[in-house]
């Protein structure tokens, strides 16, 4: 029964972690080409729907691969945990329902409209299909939010004696203050995964001396955004979320700072690493009663160690401590580098800078990274609850689905990835080495003939 | 309300089996009636802009199946792992034979993709089949309705013949749409398939019906032929369509009729209990009765929204027909 949870989680674990490189890529762009969609319109600026079209070729290989890849998360709810999906399934399966009648449809609808429609519908309907995009791609990423945040904070539910959940107020699960701040946080930083794509593009194509009206263009957006995006990522969305960890999941938060003793005036760990063995930190660099004050907002403030848990409500400490070091070392990172981008910008010094376009393209994947380091705090950190104080992992796994089958299945998907990623690289870049100057009328695709 | 909510799933599955059975049929015989690549690329763009919303249908189907019968959900997607895992990885070959293709100008990229598209459509057509004539059967369940058979149980000849008269009923539906969307000589090799396909298709259907009659005594029951007699009928209507709009009409009323022959067979049962039992139903497997209203209503509004946009914005797309010039 472990091994088969143990392969449940691997599999789990890795298709959700290849599959999020996409949404990422799908909701930090969809604001970009919408932008840019609805200013040429507006103002008959061709060289904006331009730039429109070239990142929606990018978007469109992104969407392609985030559906196919989307569709095993759905279907392994019931496939590899049915026992929770049983439990669980009248809160899940109503938020995982939504998104497909609400999202999906709009996202793939319009975005066939604003690939092939371009022709045969008037330049306001084809902004608003752009506008559309954007707003699936963002409401499809709520709703999974929403059915992450209601495992991490159960609301709005009672217990059946039977032990199955009966939801008792959709309302509740929906408008949940835990889901906002995480939602807010994790689209903050697909926008500032978006602003980062953007500015390293445009900053190899400066680097590469050409495309130079189109590689300005996206350097300024994407470091402008990029610096917003990078600063609400930690201040209010970051810290709001936060927040919520600190009141709901105080073994999680304890995993994250590695904070091993409970204490007053707690200090915050810049550095250091956790000794599993020992149950302490060690090489620590610590800011003394820094941690009391973000969690609670007082100095003085008693943060609960690792130590108030039982052994066997610990989440793995290691994997939490280190994700989430990386996602705060990167945020800190990302935020120096747009500043000082913004800041040549605004001395007009920006273009001739190629140092620093340097830094901003070779930057471009860190910002995934640190979605991936935040999202495995936020699952890691979880156990080892499926469903936070309810149900333990263990107990969501299907019960006739054995190791075996899904090892055979997880050594499949890791065959099945390896070639859709190299597909998508090639792609990507075969896209990027085109550019914009050069893009065709329609988009590749069936009727690029 | 449980009775609504079967109705729901049930018009879903019938939506899927009607939009992504065009392309999933036309892909199944794409190779037959487009041989070159401009063939190929117009037969393609036949279905590009439609053939990823139609997918979400079936996406949406399973959300909808988990949102207003989890246990449904859960203990079919669980019992059948390998075969869905199969479905997915499909789905998956599918979905890059589409995208990929016309990105590299080459005979060998193109050709390899071409055939992909097509056996992996064909397999999914085939697949599906095999899936709805094992749920009108009826599988091994254990008392908390998990599947306790094997692999091996769910390929019987019976959910074969399904499949087959699946496979054959979705390319005949996939060369309408070709009929309907293109024109010059694929338009014509299309229209020649659309006349020929019928004939194989009523052969399985009689031997389907006859089978269903023989394993499932419900449906001896005579107010249930109603629907194979309308299916009967619209498939006579596809023989003798007179345009690629007229079979395509057709043949989506005869899917629509045998899935409404489908769920009156089945109807209350979800899952039934093979060799007998009480297998799932459409009260043993729902969640509270909150849930299942508002799962219900939400559902019915998005579909409503989705039916409206969806047609304002597709009527447009599908005005022009695909040439091969």
């Amino acid at each position: 029964m472990q091994d088969a949870v143990l392969a449940d989680r691997i599999q789990f674990a890795f298709t959700v972690m290849f599959h999020y490189l996409f949404p990422i890529g799908t909701m930090g762009l969809a604001p970009f080409i919408a932008w840019y969609t609805v200013k040429g319109v507006r103002t008959g600026d061709e060289e904006a729907l331009r730039t429109a079209r070239f990142w929606a070729k990018i978007f469109t290989i992104n969407f392609a691969v985030g559906a196919v890849t989307g569709i095993p998360m759905e279907f392994q709810f019931g496939t590899n945990w049915a026992a929770f999906s049983t439990q669980a399934g009248s809160v899940v399966g109503q938020t995982l329902m939504m998104e497909s009648v609400f999202a999906f449809f709009l996202e793939s609808i319009f975005l066939g409209v604003f690939l092939y429609g371009r022709a045969y519908v008037s330049p306001a309907f084809y902004a608003f299909s752009a506008i559309a995009v954007w707003l699936g791609s963002w409401m499809s990423g709520f709703f999974i939010v929403a059915t992450n945040s209601w495992m991490q904070h159960p609301v709005g539910y009672a217990l059946n004696p039977d032990g199955r959940i009966a939801l008792r107020s959709i309302g509740a699960v929906l408008l949940s203050p835990f889901a906002w701040w995480q939602y807010t946080h994790v689209m903050t930083a697909a926008v500032l995964t978006g602003g980062f794509v953007v500015a390293g593009v445009g900053a190899y194509y400066l680097l590469a001396r050409r495309d130079l009206d189109f590689g300005r263009r996206f350097v300024r957006a994407g470091v402008i955004v990029g610096l917003c995006a990078s600063l609400i990522v930690v201040f209010p969305t970051g810290d709001g979320n936060g927040k919520d960890i600190s009141n709901y999941q105080p073994a999680k938060l304890a995993a994250m700072e590695g904070l091993y003793r409970s204490q007053r005036r707690a200090p915050l760990s810049i550095i250091g690493m956790p000794d599993v063995q020992h149950n302490r930190l060690i090489d620590a660099v610590e800011i003394p009663a820094m941690l009391s004050f973000l969690a609670y907002g007082n100095f003085q403030a008693n943060v609960k160690g690792i130590d108030e848990y039982p052994t066997d409500q610990r989440p793995p400490i290691d994997l939490t401590y280190y994700a989430y070091h990386v996602m705060l070392g990167l945020g800190t990172i990302f935020i120096a580098i747009m500043a000082l981008a913004v800041l040549l910008l605004i001395l007009r010094r920006l273009y001739e800078s190629r140092w620093l376009l340097w830094i901003v393209m070779l930057a471009t994947p860190f910002p995934y990274i640190a979605n991936e380091a935040g999202w495995t705090v936020t699952e890691v950190g979880r156990q080892p609850w499926i469903i936070y104080g309810l149900t333990r992992t263990v107990e969501g796994a299907s019960p006739t689905v054995v190791s075996g089958e899904t090892i055979f299945t997880i050594i499949g998907f890791i065959g099945m990835y390896f070639v859709l990623g190299s597909l998508f690289l090639l792609l990507v870049l075969r896209e990027i080495a085109i550019g914009p100057e050069h893009e065709e009328a329609l988009a590749a695709g069936p009727e690029a003939v | 309300m449980n009775a609504a909510a079967f109705v729901l799933i049930a018009a879903m599955i019938a939506g899927y089996v009607i939009l992504d059975g065009y392309d999933l049929g036309l892909g199944a015989i794409h190779l037959l009636y487009a041989r070159t690549d401009r063939e190929r690329s117009a037969s393609l763009a036949a279905i590009g802009p439609f053939w990823n919303g139609n997918e979400v249908m079936l996406i949406s189907a399973a959300a909808t199946l988990f949102a207003l019968f989890p246990k449904a959900y859960a203990a079919s997607f669980s019992g059948f792992y390998l075969p869905f895992i199969i479905v997915l990885w499909l789905l998956m070959v599918r979905g890059m034979s589409i995208e990929l293709r016309g990105h590299f100008e080459s005979d060998l990229w193109r050709g390899f993709w071409d055939v992909g598209f097509s056996i992996s459509s064909a397999l999914l057509a085939l697949l599906f089949g095999v899936a709805i004539g094992n749920i009108i059967r009826g599988v091994p369940l254990d008392s908390s309705g998990y599947f306790t058979g094997t692999f091996s149980f769910l390929l019987n000849g019976y959910a074969l013949a399904v499949g087959v008269f699946a496979l054959l009923a979705l390319a005949m539906h996939g060369a309408a749409f070709a009929w309907m969307r293109t024109d010059g000589v694929i338009a014509d090799r299309a229209q020649r398939i659309t006349r020929l396909l019928p004939f194989a298709v009523f052969v399985l259907f009689a031997i389907v019906t006859a089978m269903t009659l023989f394993i499932h005594p419900a449906a001896r029951n005579p107010a249930l032929w109603l629907a194979p007699i309308l299916a009967f009928v619209a498939l006579v209507g596809v023989l003798l369509a007179r345009n690629g709009a007229a079979a395509l009409v057709a043949s989506s009323l005869m899917l629509l009729a045998l899935v409404t022959s489908a769920a009156t067979t089945l109807f209350p049962s979800l899952l039934p209990s093979y060799p007998s039992g009480a297998g799932l139903d459409i009260y043993n497997a729902a969640p509270n009765a909150y849930s299942l209203n508002n799962a219900f209503f939400v559902a019915a509004i998005g579909f409503g929204a989705v039916l409206v946009y969806g047609t304002l914005a597709m009527r447009r797309m599908l005005a022009r027909r695909i040439g091969t010039s």
